[in-house]
């Protein structure tokens, strides 16, 4: 069966600094895969670079067998990328703005309008859809902006930091909400700092350091390795 | 829906906030209301505006150079007293600035020969502004053309008894032509030029607001996009990245175009307040119309039409290079700074044209001035009137070329990372 992701020697230059050093890892098709790590080692521009929006100084990446250079066209068509603090459109209510991005990425028809109405229904904000996106709070504003990103139904769903800066319980729904995507076939590569939250969602994690991969399984396969419990002594361990 | 049209509504919403529409029905209201505030002040301090006169020689001359300046839209008012000074502080003259003295024996001097003095004497106060002084300098002019004309012609009816002072004072009067493009007609040089900037009077301001306005707007939309990050979303989606180039330029074409419509409208409202002489400057040159028709120097409907295709390329083109800079941004408050790229071509583009007689200026100033985009739009009215079509077409398609480049640039920095990693840091920029 097709890898849903296959990264393989996978770099990227700025100049003199490389942020990416050669990562290698693959997703299979239905799984939550996190990539962990401090900040500045290279988790968002491998993400952006899987979204097609950076291309790599060398290496490859392929969603379900596409070439995200060769092929990025047809890639775009089977992913959604959710940038770490992403913003909306200030001054569309958060019903434009989902019927908005459904259009965009499945044009218009009845496709988009059954993806907007599962936006409205996955964001959870009811009535408050009808107000303009700058009177959201930041937790509201972020289950928009994750109802976007999983509406249209993405084969691969790639999510920066899905909960940063968010309360205990905005957080919570959020990871149900990935969760239950998971379990209907959904692939997911997420970026968290947040320990609890990886080892709730994932089912293999990839420790990177300097743009480089230092360990990739699963969490309790980790955590025996390092001999712990606790998968923050791993991470810590292996970075350190 | 169209995908473009549904990203320029989605442009739009988000250029055309209520804080905006705001702030230009104000400007439209300012605008309206000092126009009319100073055009009703101006009104009364020119009525206000008479003249004081002192006649000490109380003669038939004397009584018919008051009536002279009477015809000349002056009032004149005659007072009682006999010096000047006395004149000057009486109560009831407090508010009056022009005086006049007729010097007693003024008609006896003339009637033999001899020169007398008619004294003019105009009171500039502290604190003088607005457009008073400049009316009443004008009225003191036509004053003592008035007087002039009246002693003269008195003293000829005296000594050339039946004829006409007229006559006398201009047996062969001048007749004047202007010819343009082997066209030639009966009228003044000046009339033509003020025929030519009377036209083109609100336009290179309309213009420099549209390319100003329509330039920020599509540097904030595109810098604010990357500061929200909103633009990856839209560059991973499977969007066509020319249609998110041309939908932002779309936007900010169409909200530019509204807004310095609004803006000339004030303008014009203003500029009708003030001078009174209703919005159409040609008013001022109607007499000289029919010449000036022949002369092929009034607009018709392709003139316009081409001036306009001229400063729609001129927009495109700020459109366009605003577009690159707001790419180049590293956020929206780096927006002012980042306009000066802009602002300096677009500024020469604007004054020198009207300092620099470009027929005759030297040829490095003029193939400077011929390369920044937007002088054929400024210079477009003036080349359409004088005839110089081959010129403005010339200039479209240099415009239209350089749009083209721009837009290709632009469209290659959507499509690669340069729009998320390329920071353009100006030497003045902290």
């Amino acid at each position: 069966m097709t890898n849903a992701l296959e990264i393989t020697g996978l770099v990227k230059k700025y100049k003199d600094f490389e942020a990416v050093a050669g990562l290698d890892f693959n997703v299979t098709p239905g799984e939550i895969f996190a990539l962990v790590g401090p900040n500045g080692v290279g988790k968002s521009t491998t993400l952006k670079m899987i979204a097609t929006i950076l291309t790599p100084t060398a290496g490859s990446a392929a969603v379900f067998g596409l070439d995200t250079i060769r092929d990025a066209h047809a890639v775009r068509e089977i992913i959604s990328y959710l940038p770490e603090e992403a913003g909306a459109y200030k001054n569309l209510t958060g019903r434009e703005y989902l019927d908005f991005m459904a259009m965009v990425f499945l044009k218009d028809g009845p496709r988009a309008r059954a993806a907007a109405a599962e936006g409205e229904r996955l964001s959870g904000l009811g009535a408050r859809l009808g107000d303009k996106i700058k009177t959201y709070s930041k937790g509201m504003a972020r289950k928009l902006l994750l109802a976007r990103a999983v509406m249209i139904r993405p084969r691969l769903a790639i999510l920066d930091e899905p909960t940063s800066g968010l309360d205990i319980v905005n957080a919570y729904e959020i990871r149900k909400t990935i969760k239950a995507l998971a379990a209907g076939g959904m692939t997911f590569l997420i970026s968290s700092h947040n320990m609890g939250e990886i080892e709730f969602l994932s089912g293999r994690i990839g420790v990177i350091n300097k743009g480089r991969m230092l360990a990739c399984d699963t969490p309790a396969a980790l955590k025996a390795r390092f001999a712990t419990e606790d998968l923050e002594e791993v991470f810590i361990k292996l970075t350190q | 829906m169209n995908i473009f049209f549904v990203l320029l509504k989605k442009e739009l919403k988000e250029l055309l906030t209520a804080q905006l529409v705001i702030t230009i029905a104000v400007t439209l209201l300012v605008f309206h209301v000092i126009g009319k505030a100073v055009g009703s002040h101006n009104k009364s301090s020119a009525a206000r505006n008479g003249i004081v006169v002192l006649d000490l020689d109380r003669s038939d001359l004397s009584a018919r150079l008051i009536k002279a300046i009477a015809g000349t839209r002056t009032r004149p008012s005659a007072a009682p007293q006999r010096e000047i000074a006395a004149a000057m502080a009486a109560p009831e003259y407090a508010a009056e600035n022009s005086f006049m003295v007729i010097p007693a024996g003024l008609q006896a001097a003339v009637r033999a020969g001899r020169t007398s003095n008619i004294e003019y004497y105009s009171r500039f106060r502290r604190q003088a502004s607005g457009l008073g002084p400049a009316i009443a300098a004008s009225q003191i002019r036509r004053t003592q053309q008035a007087a002039a004309r009246e002693t003269a012609a008195y003293l000829m009816q005296l000594r050339l008894p039946g004829l006409d002072p007229d006559f006398l004072r201009d047996p062969a009067p001048p007749r004047e032509f202007a010819v343009i493009n082997g066209l030639t007609a009966e009228v003044s040089l000046s009339q033509v030029i003020g025929f030519i900037q009377s036209q083109s009077y609100f336009f290179p301001i309309a213009v420099f607001f549209i390319v100003i306005l329509s330039a920020q707007m599509i540097m904030t939309a595109v810098a604010s996009e990357k500061e929200n990050k909103t633009l990856e979303t839209l560059l991973s989606s499977p969007l066509d990245r020319r249609l998110l180039v041309m939908s932002k330029l779309a936007a900010a074409t169409l909200i530019a175009a509204a807004l310095s419509g609004a803006y000339l409208l004030g303008m014009r409202s203003f500029m009708a307040g003030v001078t009174g002489l209703g919005a159409d400057p040609a008013v001022a040159v109607a007499a000289a119309a029919p010449a000036l028709a022949a002369l092929g120097v009034a607009l018709g409907g392709p003139g316009y039409l081409l001036i306009g295709l001229s400063v729609m390329f001129c927009i495109l083109c700020a459109l366009s290079i605003a577009f690159i800079l707001g790419i180049l941004s590293e956020d929206v408050k780096s927006i002012q700074t980042m306009m000066t790229p802009l602002m300096m071509p677009l500024m020469l583009a604007y004054l020198l044209p009207i300092f620099i007689d470009m027929s005759t200026a030297h040829f490095g100033l003029k193939l400077l001035l011929y390369a920044i985009p937007f002088t054929h739009a400024f210079m477009a009215p003036q080349n359409v009137m004088m005839g110089n079509i081959a010129q403005v077409w010339w200039g479209i398609l240099y415009q239209a070329a350089v749009f083209a480049v721009c837009v290709t640039i632009s469209t290659r920095l959507f499509s690669g990372d340069a729009l998320l990693t390329l920071r353009l840091r100006l030497p003045w920029m902290k």
